[in-house]
Parts: structure tokens; sequence; C-alpha cells
């Protein structure tokens, strides 16, 4: 009786589902499919298993639209006894989550084919994976935004190793697991030193309790906000914590570094703006300078060692610290248009690094080896289409006009310079612009950089009186455009011949091409007509 | 009468749009001829306006033509268009006259000429843009005819363009040209700044509020412009080079026109140079320096056409000395008489160096008298009016302008006086060695390289070449242009009822200085000075040159050499500032501002490379990197929360 | 606002068909390469052909007497920051975008086979709608937009068919002015918000921020932000060495916008904004930017008289032009600024006209290099005719357009800022040595037995070359037609530079003598 009493007594808060139903759904699918991988008597194919994903993926989209329309509609409110907060802010990334989701089953399936990778595993952990970014967006605990992160990290741990054919891959897997816990283990004493300070872990409790008591001394606060921003930053990749990204981005099995790029970002910076915009506010001078410091350090490491790459995994790697580093930028300025600033970045960021990782995955080939900047040598040539599209998608992450890329970094350079700090405002750009060379290098080799024999000048082959040709024979001045002409008659017999001796055409699957049509569209589309997504983005308020 | 100004310019230039449209299909002569009438047609304007204005009384003698505006940006205003007065007037009619001749003249002498056409299409723009330069009733109208006839002059003497020695020359001349041009340039902005206008008849009229210096300044850089157009100190060696051109362009344009440009620049802005005695002074004192200078050089010149060329060097040097001193009239009176010997001088070394298959050599010359008697003959006209032997125009004018140099200084005479004889002498070693004394072509040719200086010697033997008078197109330009520089004189008689030039320009270029304070005696004093002087300077000649053509000791290298002045030009200005420009571009350039860029990426990418090291692999470093960070992190707290 | 939106229409033309044509090209391509070539002729031709029309409707319908912007049409675009969708045309853009729209379809021409290449075309056409853009943004940030986007189809056309060493010297450029251009957005992020700080209005407008109160400090600092993307866009010395790589290495018709059309955006940029805005800055710093200027003049000119690649010697001669416009835009006179905006035009026109030449020398001989090539004038007699006056009107002779800009400049800049003025008239001397150089050596002198083959200007050559040279021509002999629509515009401006910048410039109509007066002050003001 004294059981039932107790029993009796154990309040079990009130669970409203329609508020976690994404989250749910994710957890749920993946369950799911592993459930079937394992009951099933014969193999279940691939394809089975993706549509089950893109459904279930689907499926959390719409429930979050779902959530968001609600939210805009009766305004935000907390969850779950408080737990979580489901407002615009959390919401949004809920549904970026899903976007991402959906895009990457699209480009994992034909990965998965090509590689012969049976089963579920892959799509079950990228659903468990996205579910934790999407605890981490809403929390409104520490405890709750660290099993968000482990969630979200542990899958991804394993997604790394999942390619046991490489064993790159396998150290990869090992790396980040190695620092992630160590980078775990230092987040959640950062909890414990939180807690120990304002004596809640809840953030809104914790933001009351710093607006209603003066500390008289804030050290052991403080710490704990050194040692959270630590677990961020590292999930984040900023540096000094971003030495694991390009070894895990190269090791890691093409789709799903694109996933993890993305997602990553998602759960990392949703927590860490939330945690440092709404409850750490009031420290804010304390921190302000810190981010600044972290921010340079991210942007500047980020642009220069990715000048120096020779594998595009690796280069990418750096590309997205430089990124990081921009959105660190929405953050440092401590204000309501920065948070929107950095989600918007994220917005556009998620979708520019699963297309790019779209491509790379398909280019790489069987056995996911060729990704050294060299073969993409006279792809504008053999698969037009395809190169534009990596094209467009690299010259938006170095910024160009008219692309998402470019308004993502114009909107946290405002946040930055209305914050009044012009310096990492400059700093920034210049670094975006040395960014910009390693870009353009991989589309300069796409597209002009043809092997000596072809550089023919362009005006040599005479369009009318054909000079160059009649003055052929070979003396003194005219020796050269003999040569130039020799050279474009090469040009013409090799491009006929399917371009020189660099790998033939690589097929991209239909999916894939959905997905990557899915990633261009956005950035294009949203670049020239931008008003929809901005509107979205500043809708996405924080609750409090 | 007087609205017809406009055509004036306007035929020569028709002429040459129909040659650039039409010349290759119009072909040899045809073209010719064309060329040859637009300018009589505009010679022939040029006297009707030229009676229209002496219709009108003396004062009333000045008539304005705008055509339509140029230029309108805030307070500069610029139309285009003429202004015909006595001084314009006096230019187009020697100019159209002139260059109607030697248009005529060339037709026969580049019958052979496989660019027949070009040629007459460069005559006629150049003849166009002379006149626009004489008409213009602005600055820088002005100086588009300057400007043009210098283009065409740059065309004209890289003519034979195969030729590198052609080719140089015209590039020189162009960059001589330009230099005085940044002067005149220079000149305007002045002017611009002081008076608010450029129109001559504005600017003139401020005068009285613009300073001294300014005009001191207006004045000189002027005169650095007209220096350089004229081929004055220090601006001059472009012109002895310019005789690559073919034998007509020098007579038209490097001796009776385009070269005294300058000087009509001087009278034209008269009115600033009274302001501007300091200005004038230099004026005179630089004229008097290249009045010798070109002197002796004409001295010890063996290529005809270069005896020439410094010959009207020194004659320019002549016209600015009078102009500096205030003697405008004279000066005009100088450059007619000028225009008249000068060209006949050239048109008559034409049609020996014709006769002579192109060899310009007097050295290789002599003994022509016989077989080229019209030649002969209008030469030595040329030869005693430009000595200044009484009566031929020459004394008249030159007597003029050694009067008005004395009224300023007796040195400046004693230059000038000098000058004269040295200029009777010099012309007549040219004549001797070229009409008299024993024949030295026939060896010459003889002994092979018959071709000096000129690229279409086809060595065809000596038997071949028969000295012979031009035909009648070449022969009648002589026969007037000699006419003319014998009796020339009379249009300024130093005689009060018959100096007609001078009445007729008074208006214009102002008179206080004009008055020469000379009793009827003095005037007679330096008319029998001049005569001797001539007569001097003739008989010299004639004594050491009518037999032999070697006196060695009278022709000093320093002398051939043109005082070195061409080589230092060389030496220091072209090979100097040529190395300049290359260390420019191959340091500077490179090195230093493209280094920096390159070296900026240099250093990013060598930045990474460095950072990459620190990327070993190794999950322990890693770990560390991340600990390093967090005790930084946790060290910057510690120091936020004590203090 | 006018009925019709012309502007919008001259800018998204372009554009919309650089989208169209590879879509259409890669739809033909596997049935019939002569249908897609074809295709791709049509679609890129109509698409410039229409654009000049439609520029030439702008300057139908310009009011000539108005100095004010004209045309103007204003749409949202991105509201939630306040960035408008401005266009609008004024005496100092118009001639530019005119320019423009003609040098493209010329460059389309001159552009040889590549003309029949799909992605070739498109890049030209989004380009042109990047500079036209540019010209008629009067939101700063659209303009910024505008004025990157012309970055990616340069380096395409560069780097796709460019020369030997296109690869080096298209990423240079890139980066270079990607580098520069960081500063310029971070200004115009600083200036929004200050003015968003006073006004409470947060726009882009070029109009309205012009009102904005700026310290001493925070205008210079701006000043110098805008500056350093347009000093390296025109470029001006000693931000230029890209310029020489670029204009070396790219296509012909890569070249010509390079020089003819995107040095403009530069020098643009300054008169448009620099002046516009920061009217106290410009009046403080002008001495050292007109000393850049004449420096880049001399120094061009010098650089360029030794150099013995014809494109490298034209790109330098380039600097030195842009010096010369340089000088006219920080003059701060009447007369120095219609001639710097006059000269921006006939520099566009005259450069391209002789860069085009030397890309027919190239494709005749193969070569740009003076040694290789003499006495093509027996050759060539017309080509060498059109390059003695391209060559004339570039090195200033009065009668053709060069002379009738660098007039202006130099007399308006002599009235505020003397020396400089004499300083850079020695440039005039300058530019006849490397030009006539270039010109003998090429030009003049007997052919070599090689250049045998060397074939005469072809129909379609004297086509596209023919409408330079005439306007060559006309802008020396009739400038009124232009000048008249661009002094208006350029007083306003003046003035408003004068009234905020306490700029000396004398207004028209002023007595001499304490004009001279002022100028003597002003001789101080710049000597200090």
């Amino acid at each position: 009786m004294s059981l039932l009493a107790v029993a009796g007594t154990i309040a079990t808060p009130h669970i409203d589902y329609t508020a976690i139903m994404p989250e749910l759904i994710c957890i749920g699918g993946a369950l799911l499919l592993l459930l079937a991988g394992a009951l099933s008597v014969r193999q279940i194919p691939t394809g089975v298993y993706t549509a089950a994903t893109l459904a279930i993926s689907v499926a959390a989209l719409v429930a979050s639209l779902v959530l968001w329309h609600i939210v805009q509609l009766h305004g935000a409110f907390a969850a779950v006894a408080k737990s979580l907060d489901i407002d615009g802010f959390s919401v949004a990334f809920v549904v970026l989550s899903s976007c991402i989701l959906v895009v990457a089953a699209l480009v994992a399936d034909g990965y998965l084919r090509r590689e012969g990778i049976a089963g579920p595993e892959y799509h079950a952990l990228a659903l468990l994976a996205a579910s934790g970014a999407m605890f981490m967006a809403a929390a409104n605990d520490l405890i709750v935004i660290f099993l968000g992160l482990e969630i979200m990290s542990i899958p991804l741990y394993i997604l790394a190793g999942l390619d046991q054919r490489r064993q790159e891959s396998g150290e990869a897997a090992m790396k980040y697991f190695v620092l992630g816990a160590f980078s775990s283990a230092i987040f959640v004493y950062g909890i414990a030193l939180t807690y120990g300070a304002t004596g809640s872990t809840n953030l809104a409790q914790i933001a009351s309790y710093l607006a209603n008591n003066v500390l008289t001394s804030n050290g052991l606060l403080l710490a704990g906000l050194a040692l959270l921003l630590v677990g961020f930053g590292f999930k984040i990749a900023a540096v000094p914590f971003h030495m694991w990204t390009p070894d895990v981005y190269q090791g890691a099995p093409t789709p799903a570094t694109g996933f993890m790029a993305a997602i990553a970002k998602v759960g990392g910076f949703a927590a860490l703006l939330r945690v440092f915009f709404s409850s750490l506010s009031t420290l804010a001078v304390d921190w302000k300078p810190i981010l600044f410091v972290l921010a340079i350090l991210t942007l500047v490491t980020g642009a220069v060692l990715g000048l120096v790459q020779r594998d595009i995994k690796r280069m990418l790697a750096y590309s997205s610290i430089n990124h990081a580093g921009f959105i660190l930028l929405g953050l440092q300025a401590a204000a309501a248009s920065g948070i929107a600033a950095s989600l918007y970045y994220v917005f556009v960021y998620a979708f520019l690094v699963l297309g790019s990782f779209t491509v790379i995955a398909f280019v790489g080939e069987r056995g996911d080896r060729h990704h050294e900047i060299e073969g993409y040598r006279g792809l504008g040539r053999r698969q037009p289409v395809l190169a534009l599209a990596f094209a467009i998608l690299l010259l938006a992450q170095a910024g160009a006009p008219f692309t998402t890329g470019f308004l993502g970094k114009l909107y946290v350079v405002q946040a930055a310079v209305q914050a009044h700090s012009y310096a990492l405002a400059v700093i920034a750009m210049l670094s975006g612009a040395v960014a910009a060379a390693f870009y353009l290098r991989v589309v300069f080799v796409m597209y002009g950089g043809a092997p000596a024999a072809q550089a023919a000048p362009a005006e040599s082959i005479a369009g009318d009186g054909g000079g160059a040709g009649t003055a052929a024979d070979a003396s003194s001045g005219l020796a050269t455009a003999a040569v130039a002409v020799a050279a474009e008659v090469g040009t013409e017999v090799a491009s006929a011949a399917g371009g020189d001796a660099a790998p033939d055409r690589v097929e991209v699957p239909a999916l894939a091409q959905v997905g990557l049509f899915l990633t261009v569209a956005f950035t294009v589309v949203l670049g020239i007509w931008p008003a929809p997504l901005f509107d979205f983005v500043h809708a996405a308020q924080l609750l409090f | 009468m007087l609205h017809a100004a406009f055509l004036i310019p306007l035929f020569p230039f028709l002429g040459f749009l129909l040659l650039t449209a039409g010349g290759r299909k119009l072909g040899n002569p045809r073209a010719g001829w064309l060329a040859t009438i637009m300018v009589l047609a505009s010679f022939v304007t040029t006297i009707v306006v030229f009676a229209g204005l002496l219709g009108r009384a003396a004062g009333a003698r000045s008539y304005d033509q705008t055509w339509y505006t140029w230029l309108s940006v805030d307070r500069l205003h610029v139309s285009a268009g003429v202004l015909i007065d006595p001084l314009s007037m006096t230019m187009a009619l020697f100019v159209t006259g002139v260059s109607t001749l030697i248009h005529l003249y060339s037709i026969g002498y580049m019958e052979h000429d496989e660019n027949f056409p070009k040629f007459f299409l460069y005559l006629n723009l150049f003849v166009s843009s002379m006149l626009i330069l004489v008409l213009a009733d602005n600055f820088l109208l002005t100086f588009l005819g300057w400007e043009g006839v210098g283009v065409c002059s740059y065309f004209l003497i890289a003519f034979w363009f195969d030729r590198p020695s052609a080719a140089s020359a015209g590039k020189k001349a162009m960059i001589f040209n330009r230099i005085g041009d940044a002067g005149f340039l220079l000149a305007m902005f002045l002017t611009f700044e002081r008076t608010g206008s450029l129109q001559y008849r504005t600017v003139f009229a401020q005068l009285g509020h613009v300073g001294t210096p300014s005009l001191t300044a207006i004045a000189l850089l002027l005169f650095l412009g007209a220096a350089g157009k004229s081929a004055q100190l220090p601006l001059y060696p472009w012109l002895a080079d310019a005789m690559e051109g073919p034998t007509p362009v020098s007579a038209l344009i490097h001796a009776a026109t385009m070269v005294t440009a300058g000087v009509y620049l001087m009278c034209r802005i008269a009115p600033i140079l009274h302001l501007a005695p300091d200005a004038a002074h230099v004026v005179a004192i630089v004229g008097a320096a290249t009045a010798f200078l070109g002197a002796t050089i004409a001295c010890a010149q063996d290529d005809i056409k270069k005896i020439l060329a410094y010959s009207t060097i020194s004659q320019l040097g002549y016209m600015f000395l009078a102009a500096g001193v205030g003697a405008y009239v004279a000066a005009i009176f100088l450059m007619l008489t000028h225009a008249f010997y000068k060209a006949l001088l050239f048109l008559g070394a034409g049609s020996v160096i014709h006769a002579m298959d192109d060899e310009q050599d007097t050295k290789r010359f002599g003994a022509l008298a016989r077989l080229m008697p019209v030649t002969s003959v209008t030469f030595l006209i040329g030869w005693l009016s430009i000595g200044g032997v009484p009566p031929f125009s020459g004394f008249w004018s030159k007597g003029d302008v050694l009067m008005n140099a004395y009224s300023l200084s007796p040195v400046l005479y004693a230059v000038a006086a000098l000058t004269a004889l040295l200029t009777a002498y010099y012309l007549g070693r040219c004549y001797l060695l070229t009409f008299s004394g024993q024949q030295r072509w026939s060896e010459a040719r003889r002994s092979g390289d018959g071709t000096h200086g000129a690229a279409e010697g086809d060595g065809s033997p000596a038997g071949a070449l028969h000295p012979h008078d031009p035909g009648w197109v070449m022969r009648l330009p002589l026969v007037v242009l000699a006419a003319a520089s014998a009796v020339a004189g009379i249009i300024n008689l130093p005689f009060h009822p018959l100096d007609y030039l001078e009445r007729w320009l008074t208006p214009v270029v102002g008179s206080e200085l004009l008055q020469l304070h000379f009793s009827t005696g003095a005037q007679w004093a330096f008319a029998l000075g001049d005569a001797v002087l001539a007569a001097f300077g003739v008989a010299i000649a004639l004594g050491l040159w009518r037999s032999t053509s070697e006196h060695a000791e009278l022709e000093p290298a320093f002398l051939r050499r043109a005082w070195y002045v061409d080589w230092a030009y060389d030496r220091f200005l072209a090979h100097g500032s040529t190395e300049l420009a290359e260390v420019t571009s191959a340091d500077v350039e490179t090195k230093v501002i493209d280094g920096a860029v390159n070296g900026f990426g240099a250093l990013v990418a060598g930045a990474g490379r460095r950072l990459r090291r620190v990327q070993t692999g190794y999950v322990r470093n890693y770990a560390l990197g991340l600990l390093g960070g967090l005790v930084v992190l946790l060290a910057y707290v510690a120091v936020r929360a004590v203090s | 606002m006018s009925s019709f939106p012309y502007l919008t229409v001259l800018v998204l033309l372009p554009a919309g068909a650089a989208f169209v044509l590879p879509v259409v090209a890669s739809l033909l391509a596997p049935s019939s390469p002569q249908a897609e070539r074809r295709a791709v002729q049509v679609i890129g031709w109509a698409a410039v052909l229409a654009t000049l029309g439609v520029a030439i409707a702008v300057l139908a319908t310009f009011a000539s007497g108005s100095g004010g912007f004209q045309l103007v049409s204003s749409h949202a675009w991105i509201s939630s920051l306040g960035i408008r969708w401005t266009l609008g045309v004024d005496g100092i853009s118009l001639f530019l975008v005119l320019m423009t729209a003609l040098l493209f379809p010329i460059a389309l021409a001159a552009a040889g086979p590549r003309r029949h290449d799909p992605t070739f075309v498109a890049w030209l056409l989004l380009l042109e709608a990047g500079c036209l853009g540019s010209f008629l943004s009067l939101d700063v940030l659209v303009f910024f937009l505008f004025f990157e986007l012309t970055l990616v189809p340069v380096y395409f056309i560069m780097s796709g068919f460019g020369h030997e060493r296109r690869g080096y010297a298209a990423t240079k450029f890139f980066l270079y002015t990607l580098g520069a251009s960081a500063f310029l957005l971070v200004g115009i992020l600083a200036l929004v918000a200050i003015h968003a700080g006073q006004t409470g209005v947060t726009t882009f407008d070029v109009r309205a921020l012009a009102s904005t109160h700026l310290s001493d400090t925070a205008g210079v600092l701006l000043f110098l932000a805008f500056t350093a993307a347009f000093a390296v866009k025109a470029p001006i010395f000693p931000f230029h060495t890209w310029s020489p790589d670029a204009y070396r290495e790219s296509p012909a018709a890569g070249t010509v916008i390079l020089a003819g059309v995107m040095a403009k955006l530069g020098t643009y940029g300054i008169v448009r904004f620099d002046l516009e805005l920061f009217p106290k800055a410009v009046v403080t710093l002008a001495p050292w930017l007109l000393t850049l200027g004449v420096i880049g003049i001399i120094y061009g000119g010098v650089v360029a008289a030794v150099q013995h690649d014809l494109k490298r010697l034209v790109a330098y001669s380039s600097l030195a032009h842009i010096g010369f416009i340089v000088v006219g835009a920080f003059a701060l006179t009447g007369p120095a600024l219609s001639g710097a905006v006059l000269q921006m035009v006939n520099h566009g026109i005259y450069t391209t006209a002789l860069f085009l030449l030397v890309a027919m020398i190239y494709r005749r001989s193969g070569s740009f290099s003076v040694r290789d090539l003499t006495g093509l004038q027996a050759k060539a007699p017309v080509m060498a005719g059109m390059f003695t006056v391209v060559m004339l009107a570039s090195i200033g002779v009065p009668g053709l357009s060069g002379f009738i800009g660098e007039f202006l400049i130099l007399s308006g800049t002599f009235l505020t800022h003397r020396w400089w003025a004499v300083v850079a008239t020695g440039g005039v001397v300058i530019a006849a040595v490397y030009l006539l150089w270039a010109y003998q050596q090429v030009f003049h002198g007997k052919p070599t037995p090689a250049e045998k083959g060397f074939k005469e200007v072809s129909w379609r050559e004297s086509a596209y070359m023919a409408p330079l040279i005439a306007l060559i021509v006309l802008l020396g002999v009739f400038p009124g037609p232009v000048l008249s629509r661009i002094t208006p515009s350029v007083d306003l401006l003046v003035n408003h530079v004068e009234q905020v910048g306490h700029a000396t410039v004398p207004p028209a109509g002023q007595p001499v003598a304490n004009l001279t007066a002022k100028l003597t002050s002003a001789g101080g003001k710049a000597a200090r």
C-alpha cells in the first residue's frame, strides 16, 4: 500500500505530445526501421528503407510545420514541465532538422546502394541524430540539452564509422568518439558548476536568478560558462576546439559528412544561442569578448588552413569552420537581430553543405576514394550540369551575390556592425575573401583548368579570314599561332573523346539529383527572392 | 563677301574627306588634281574675303563668324568660329597661295609614288588644319589646328614609313611638338583661370585685371608651344630630321607654313606681349640665339635639305627676334618673304634631287647649271633674296628686323647682322656646290653607293642619269615663287605711302612699339649696312666654293654634328628616360607593388602550411588543443572574476 | 515615376536572357548542334541589341535640362533589412549606361568563334546585367550586389576562355577585388546603421543617406572603406597590379568589358557615392587622391613605355587615363567633374577600340609582342588608319574624343589644385611617347616575309569598329549634346559637396578677383 501511496505521489508531468511530435516521429521511425531490419527474414532492399525514412522525415517536417503554425497563432510555450521551450526559435530549428533529414535520405540512398551497405542502420542513426538536434534546439534545461547532445552525437560517431571497408572511416569514428566524449565530460562539468552557482539547471530559472540576484563573486558561474562554451565549441567546430573536424569530415562516409556537418551545427548553435543569449545574457559583458576572440580565431584559421588542402573534404571541413566563425558573429552581437542572423546563416549553411557533399559523394566514385581536388579537372566539360550545381554551391559559400550565401554573410556582418564590432566585421569579410580563394580553386579546376596542351588562346582560332591558319608557316612571330591552332585542334579532338585522361562521367542517381536540386534551388531562389526566409527567421523569436 | 569665310578651311577638308572616301579609285594623278583644285578654291575664297575686309574702314576690319558652341561647361564657353582680321587674312592668303603652288608641284614630284592619293589626302588635311589654326577666334580652336598640323606633319614625315629613319623622324617631330603643346595647354588653363574665357576678344579685353606675373607666365608658356612648333631653342632638333619627308612636304610644312605658326601665335597674342615685356625679351633673345645657331650649323652641312632645314630654323629665329622686340609687322613681313624664297629653294632642291635620282648630298652634285637652267636660275634668285641682296625681298624684310632689333639692343643687332652674313654665305656654298664647279655626280655614280639617305636608289648606271629641268607642273611653281621672292619687297617698303603691310596690320598688333625712332639717314645707313653684309657673304661664298668642293677646315665636326645637341638629347633624355622606365617597370612595378600583393598571398598560404603542422592526426594532440583552449578560457574568466 | 519601367527592364532583360540561353541551348544541343549554335546566336544578339534599344529609349526620354534622378522606380525587395530595388538615372550615369549597352554587342561581335558557345554568351549577358545594375542602382546595397555580381561572370570568362596564364590572372583579379569590397560592405552597413540611429529609418537609398550627419573621423573612415573597393576596381595606383594580368589574359571580349566598362564601375562609384555621401571627407582627402591620380598618370605612362606586349601596354595606358578621371573627380570643380564623367565614356570607347585592334593583330599573327610585328601598315592600311585614329584619340589630340575630357579635367583642376594639373599635363606628353613608339614598331617598317598572309580588316571587323571610330570623332567635334546632359547633374553634385564639405568651388560667373582669392586659399588647403 505504501508502495501504492508512494506510487500515487510520484508526480508525472503532463506531457504535451504535439509539442514533441517531430522528435517522437523521428525516434519512433528509427526504432521501426531497426525492428524491421532485425525481424525481417529476407534482406529488405535499401530502397524500402529510404522510402520509409523519407516518409518519416516528411512526417516530422509536417509535424514541425504544424507546431510552427501553433506557435505563430497562440504564441510560444514551455512544455514537459518547462524542460522544453516550444517557441519560434526552437521550432525553426526543428523544421530545419527535418528538412536536413529529407535531403540526407535522398542523397544517402544512392550512396548506400553504390557502396553496398545494406540494412537500416544509416537511416535509423540519421533519424536519431536529428531527434537529438531537435531536443537541443527546444531544450530549456541544461540537462535536457546534454541529453539532446548525446542523442545527437552518439549516432553521429557511428555514422562516421559506418563504412567498414575504409579504415579512415573507422579512424574518424574513433577520434570523433574519444574527443566527443572528452568534450561532453567538460560540458557536464560546466552544467554542474552552473548549477552550483545558480541553484538550477533550468534556463529560465537561471536567467531569473541572475536577473534578481547580484552575485558577489561570479567566478564559479563564469567557470561553468567557460566549460559549457568548450562543449558547444567542440560541436560547432570553433577554434581551438575544431581539430577533430578535418579528420572526421575526411574519414566519414561522404553523405554522412554532409549530414553531420549540417545537423551538428544545427544542434550546437541552437543550444549555444539559447543558453548564452537568453539565460546568460546578463553576463554578456563577460562572454562577448570571449566570443569576439573565438570568432576571429575560427574565421581566420578556417580560411587560412582551407587554402592549403589538397583533399576537397578536408577543404570543406575548414570552410565549415570558417562558416562557424560567421555564425558566431551573430551571437557576438548579443542582440535579437544577431540571433536572427545566426539562425538565418545556419539555415543557409545547412543546405549549402548538404548539396556540396552530395556532389562530392558521387564524384568520389565507388569506394568513396577520389576526393583530391585535381580529380575535378575538366568536370565542367564532362558534366556541365553537375559542375554548374557545384559551382553555384561553392560560389554561394564564397558569398556570391544573389545567393543565400551572400545574404547570410550580409546579415551577420550587419549584426556585428550594429554592435559596433567593426573590426570583427572587416576581419570576417576578409576571411571570406581568403576562403573564396579555395572555393575558386575548385571552380577553376572544373572550368578553366584544362591541361597545358588545351590552353588554347581564345582568339587564335581565327574567326574570320583565318589569318593564323594561312600564316601558320611557322616562322619567328607566328610560331605561337601555329602552336595555338594545333592546340585548339587538340582540344576539339580531346573534348570529342570525352575530355582528357580524367575519369569519365560519374552518374548521379535520380534521388540524389532531386536532393541536389533542392539545395541549389534553395540557394538561388531564396537568394534572389529572399523575403520568405527572412520573414520566417524574423518570426522565429525566443520565448524570453 | 565675308560670310564666305567658313568655306576657306572647308574646301581642303572636303578634299580630305573625298580623298579618304575615294582616293584610291580616283588614282594618280586625278587625286592630286582634286586636292590642288580644292586648295585653289580655298585660295580664291580667301581673296574674296580679303577683298571684303579691304572694303571696310581700317578701324572696322574685324569680323567674327561663330559656327557652333564647341564646349560649354559652367563658366567655360568655347565656340567653333573664325576671326577675320588683317592678321588672319594675311596668313590665310599666303598659306593658301603657297599651298596651291606646292600641291601643283607635288603632282609632278610624287607621280611615281604608290601612295599618291594618300599623300594628297594628308596635304589637304594639313592645309585645312593650318587654316583653322590661323583663322580660329579662340585659343582652343587654334590649338585644334595647331595639333592638326602637327599630326599631319607626323604623317607626312613618316610618309615613306618603310624607312626606319623616316618613321623615327616622324615620331621625333610629334614628341617634340607635344612638349611644346604642354606649354600651350598650361597657358590656356592659366588664361581661363584668370580671365574666365578663351576667346581672343574676351581675353584681350580682360587683360587689365590680370597681373603682370600671370601675363608673363602665359606668354612664356605659349612661347614654349611656339618653340616646339617653330623649332626654336631648345626644341629645334626635330626639324632637321623632318627632312626625311618628301621634299614638297619640307617646302610646304617645314619651311613655308606650319613652322611659322609659332610666329603667328606670338603676333596674335601681341596684346599680351605688350604687357609682359620680360617675356617679350626672352622671345627676342631665344630668337636671336636660334638664328645664329641655325646659321652656323647650316654652314657645315652637305645634305642639301639639311642645309635648307637649318636655314629655316635660323630664319624662324629672325622672326621670333622681330616679334620679341615688338616688330610684329616685320615678323609677318619676313614670314611672307621667307615663305616665298624658302619654298622656292626647297622646290628647287626637290627638282635637283628628282633629277639626281634621289641623291641629296651637295658634294655629289656640281655643274648642274647648264643642265638645269630654270632650276639653277630660280635657285639663284632664292639665294640672293634669302641672302638679303637688294633689291630682292629678303633685303627689305630682314633689314626691317635688324633695325628693330637694334632699337631694343645693339647686341641683338650684332648677332642678327652676323647671322645675316652667314646666311648669304652658306646658301652661296649650297648653290655653288650644286650648280657650279666640276660635276661630281657621275663618278659618285660609278663608285656605286649612289643612294645616300634615300631608299629608291635602284643603282641605275651613270649613263642612265641625264639631269634635266622638270616638267611644267613642277616648273611653274618655281617660276612663280621666284618672281614672288624677287619682288615681294614692295608690299612693305620703308617709305611711308608704300608701307602697305604696316598700315594693314597695325590695327591688330597695336603700334606703340612700332614707331622707330630713327632718322631717315639712319635708316639709309642700316640699309647700306645690310647690303654690305650680304655682299660680303656672297663674295666669301664665291671665293671659297666656286671651284672646289673641299674645305674641311670650314666644316668642323662640331658644326657638322650640329653642336652635339642631338647627341645630348639622345644620350641623356632618350636613353636616360628609357633606363628610368625600365627600372620602374622591372623593379618598382613587379618587385615592390605587385610583390606586395603576391607577397600577401604567399604570406597567408605560408601561414596555412605552418599551422597545418598542428594538425598531426593524433587524438592526444587534439585533446591537448582542446584542453589548452579550455585553460586559456578559465584563465580569462578567473581574471574577470577577481577584477 | 515613369509609366514604363525602362531601367528595370534594362537590367532584367540581359539577366533573363542569361538564364534562358543555356536552358534552350542544352535542350537543342542533343538534337542538332547547328540548331544550338543558331539559338545561341539569336538569343545573344536579340538580348544585347534589345538592351541597346532600351538604353536608347532611355536617352530619348531623358529630360536634358534637369540634374536630378529620372525614370526612378522603387520596389520593396528585402523589407526586413530595408533594402529596396531602387533604380534611377541621371546625367552622370546616363552615358555610362549607353556606353555599356553599346560595348556589349561589340564585345559579342568581337568574341570570334566563342560567340557560339552558350556558356560564354550567357556569362557575357549576366555581366551586362551586372554592369547596368551597378550604374542604375540608387540603393547602395543593390549597387553592391551588382558590383559584386560582375566578378563571377568575368571570372568564368577569363578562366574559361583566356590565354596561357588565365588561372593566375582570374584568381588574382577576383580575390583582389573581393578583398577590397569587404571594406565597402562593412562601410555601407556602418553608414546605414549610423543613419538609422539618427533618423530611426533603416534605408540604403543613397539620396536619403546623403543627409546623414557624420563626424569627421567617421566620414573619413567610411570614405576610405568605400574608396578601397573603388580604387581597386578602377584601378587607381597603387592598387592596379591585377589589371595588366587580367587585361592580358582575358579573351578579347573580356578585356573589352574589363577595361571599357568595369573600370568605370570604380570611377563611377567614386563620383556617385564618395562625393555624394562623404563631402567633408572628400574635401579633406582630395589632395591625397589627386596625388594618387597624378602618380597614376605619370607612372602608367612610364611603365607603358617599356612594355613589349601590346595588351599590357594598353593596360598601363589605361591606368594613366583612369588617373585623369580620378583627378577630375577630386578636383571638385564643375568643368573637372564633367570632364571626368565624359572621360569615363571616352575612355570606354577608345580603350575598347585599342584592345579590339590588338586582338585583330593577334588573331592574324598569333602574337601580342611588338618584337614579332613590323610594317603592318603596308599589309593592312585600313587597320593602320583605324589604329592611328584611336591612338590619336587616346593621346588626346583635339578634334577627337579624348581631348575634350582631358582638357576639361585639367583646366578644371587647375582652378583649385594648380600644381597637380601642371604635373598631370606632363602625362599628355608621355602618352604620345609610348603609343607612337608602339605604332612605329608594329605598323612602320618593312613587313617580314612571315607576315605575307596578314589580312586586311574584314567586313565584320570594320562593322564593329565603325561605331567606335564614329563616336570618337563625334564626341570630339560635337560634345555639346552630351555635356549639356551631364553638367546639370554634375553641378548639383558639386554644389552639394561645396555646401556640405565647404569645398572651394568657384560658382559660375564669379568675378575674377575674389575667385583668385578663393583659389589661393584653396592652394593653402591643398598644401596643408
